[in-house]
């Protein structure tokens, strides 16, 4: 029992990091349509930039603070000038995922020879283990959950009380009408690049920094993650994203308390595909804040 | 008629002298000759195909400073196999359809040597194989070498560590920590048979998927089971997983033992970088063949070695790299068989490496390709002993030899702690039913 409590405590990290990546994938699919298979690349590069920041003596708080800002522009950039200049001469849905695959195999070829394949690891104290009931964290995963916590908290607000969350939602719901109505669609997008590419630059900071230990190969694991949470949830939907985040997370832990550790993420996988054949749309879809009318 | 003979003759002797840059058998040909790196390069194990790769250019180098073979120069080729079967079958056809020239084939490790090896076999190119499956310890596959021991007795090694190591106490309580792939799990069972019949426990078997961003519920398991020690290969995980290791347990590590695997650089910085260098040389144990990282072989080694940075900066990190030395040995040997059959035929001198190698009675000891040469051309009979020492091929192509114990320095050189005694390894061997 003991295991299972502290497994559940281990979901609530694994949900943490997921979350902060998969709402950030998937604002960027629901308002631009965009879905961006260099999500998990531009995620490791982040990971990188704090990486060199904290050896050269900067806190990793400080790296993920330029992780964040790194990702952001980052994004912005690739979009502006790969992405909309494709969606400009009109390519095809399907051809985008195939230049955003393009993208993320141009990424990490790059970046190959400047960080090398050697995995690396923050040099970040975790701090003392805090022991609740049966549930086992280090200070730095409860700052992950509580930063996890706080994004989701400004998302909610964001799109709800804000004129650019509206102006997204509106953007997403129908870009035509939202440039009839005289909404700056070209500048709520490069906004959406910008506040998602924050959240992919942090998720990816925080990602390596509960990894432990961290290498070039873990861009692509950590697109497969997101990309489960973000289609479990609902693809285009945020509070989805935070739900199929929940549930990875949750799962992937328990499952590895419950039965062998090497079958957790078929468990995990598993319920994905059960929910998929149950409701292909996602938990979420059409419910959620960037969900069109109807 | 006898004008159409002579023009028939001329033809053939023509077409005969043209023969020589082909390899037929006949004379060692033109041009450059290449040996295939095939392994991984990039994904889980990516730490792997950069060790062979430091092994082909210092062999190269010491094969083209000397002359090459028969004025032949050597190129190293990578191949990324990205340590998957379904990536490594493209990687090894495109390797062989690409290079009419290739001389050797290096790496193919238990990710993908089962996939590759028989294709490799069928195009008749001689290749030197990291991989430790049982599969091959009775292979009647021609052209398939391996110059260390299959993982059984790697296995053997950490168990003998574990039980009978003179630096720590004896250890009765294992946990098994194994990377889910082909090559690790091989471990598994041969340790636990082992370990259980000499008096030991396994506390838990714990297969980890390799790549995973974490391992937190994988430890707090392990940890309830209170072992002595880890018994572990964990390539490209092991930092994440020991730091776990490290943080549950309040900062303290319990001892591991790894493969002969965990004696690499790449492996030494990921898991120093993660639980820091007094860890390691604290609670690290490990195994690997008996090396003496001296003597005319290893310095020629470690020359073309330092040499090769120019090529590839890390290569130098290699130099104590068991997997490295043996498959630098494994390339010289293969250019001194060329040299011996004064052929470029695989067919012809592919015979004649296992020759080199085991050495014939009353044959010369060399210990580099240049005084290989050279004795060849002198008529001796020649036996190859290079930086990996001294080989002794089976009728299955397998070169065995014994373990010592090992543990690393603050550099992240080896150390050798210690070594089992003929009788305590014939005790394990007996155990593990091999």
């Amino acid at each position: 029992m003991d295991l299972f409590v502290a497994a559940f405590g281990f979901g609530l990290v694994s949900m943490s990091v997921i979350a902060i990546a998969a709402v950030g994938f998937t604002m960027q699919f629901g308002i631009t349509n965009m879905i961006n298979l260099a999500y998990g690349e531009v995620m490791i590069t982040s990971a990188y930039v704090a990486y060199y920041l904290n050896r050269a003596g900067l806190t990793i708080w400080v790296g993920m603070a330029a992780g964040a800002l790194f990702g952001a522009l980052f994004s912005f950039l690739l979009n502006r000038f790969l992405y909309a200049p494709f969606l400009g001469k009109g390519t095809s849905y399907l051809g985008m995922v195939i230049v955003s695959l393009a993208v993320s195999l141009m990424i990490a070829n790059l970046l190959l020879p400047i960080v090398g394949y050697y995995p690396v690891s923050y040099h970040e104290d975790a701090g003392r283990l805090i022991r609740w009931g049966g549930i086992v964290l280090t200070r730095d995963q409860i700052i992950i959950i509580g930063i996890a916590v706080v994004l989701m908290l400004a998302i909610h607000a964001l799109l709800t009380y804000t004129r650019l969350g509206k102006a997204m939602r509106a953007t997403a719901a129908n870009p035509t009408l939202a440039r009839n109505c005289g909404i700056p669609t070209r500048r709520v997008i490069d906004a959406v690049w910008l506040i998602t590419g924050a959240l992919c630059g942090m998720a990816g900071v925080v990602a390596a920094l509960d990894s432990d230990s961290f290498a070039i190969a873990n861009g692509a694991t950590f697109l497969i993650t997101v990309l489960a949470a973000a289609v479990l949830g609902g693809a285009g939907q945020p509070y989805g994203a935070m739900i199929g985040a929940v549930l990875i997370g949750l799962i992937t832990e328990l499952s590895a308390a419950a039965w062998s550790p090497q079958y957790k993420e078929v468990v995990a996988f598993g319920i994905l595909v059960l929910v998929m054949v149950l409701r292909p749309q996602g938990l979420l879809a059409k419910r959620g804040a960037l969900a069109a009318a109807g | 008629m006898p004008s159409r003979f002579v023009f028939a003759v001329g033809a053939i002797l023509v077409l005969a002298a043209c023969g020589g840059s082909t390899p037929s058998g006949n004379g060692l040909g033109s041009g450059a000759l290449v040996v295939g790196v095939i392994a991984p390069f990039t994904g889980a194990d990516a730490g792997l195909g950069p060790a062979y790769y430091a092994a082909c250019l210092p062999a190269a180098l010491s094969i083209n400073n000397n002359g090459g073979v028969g004025g032949r120069q050597v190129s190293c080729s990578k191949f990324d196999t990205r340590g998957e079967p379904a990536d490594a079958l493209p990687a090894a056809n495109q390797m062989i359809a690409s290079n009419s020239n290739l001389m050797a084939v290096v790496g193919c490790t238990s990710d993908e040597a089962s996939t590759v090896v028989s294709v490799i076999d069928k195009a008749h190119i001689p290749m030197f194989c990291m991989t430790g499956q049982s599969e091959f310890n009775k292979t009647t596959l021609k052209y398939f070498h391996r110059l260390v021991p299959a993982d059984v007795y790697d296995a053997y090694a950490m168990v003998g560590n574990a039980l009978f190591g003179s630096t720590h106490p004896k250890y009765t309580k294992a946990a098994l920590v194994f990377g889910d792939d082909i090559g690790s799990q091989a471990f598994v069972q041969p340790a636990t048979t082992a370990f259980t019949k000499l008096g030991g426990t396994i506390s838990i078997n714990q297969p980890i998927h390799l790549g995973a961003s974490s391992y937190r519920t994988e430890v707090q398991a392990m940890l309830a089971t209170h072992p002595d020690v880890i018994l572990t290969e964990a390539l490209g995980s092991a930092g994440t997983y020991l730091k776990e290791v490290k943080t549950q347990n309040n900062g303290q590590m319990i001892p591991f033992i790894g493969s002969s695997a965990t004696i690499d650089p790449v492996w030494f910085k990921q898991v120093t970088d993660a639980i820091g260098i007094n860890d390691v040389l604290k609670y690290y144990g490990g195994v690997d063949l008996g090396y003496t990282f001296s003597g005319p072989a290893y310095t020629e080694f470690l020359t073309n070695l330092n040499a090769s940075a120019s090529q590839f900066a890390d290569a130098p990190k290699y130099k104590q790299r068991g997997s490295t030395l043996h498959l630098y040995d494994g390339i010289i040997m293969t250019a001194l068989a060329m040299v011996m059959t004064n052929s470029s035929d695989p067919s012809v001198y592919n015979p004649k490496i296992i020759d080199i190698a085991n050495g014939a009675t009353g044959a010369t000891v060399v210990n580099t390709y240049k005084d290989g040469v050279a004795a060849l051309k002198a008529g001796k009979s020649i036996r190859f002993e290079g930086a990996g020492g001294q080989n002794n091929f089976n009728q299955w192509n397998n070169s065995q030899s014994g373990y010592i114990l090992v543990g690393y320095d603050k550099d992240g050189g080896e150390v050798k702690v210690g070594e089992l005694t003929p009788s305590q390894t014939s005790q394990i061997i007996a155990a593990g039913g091999s």
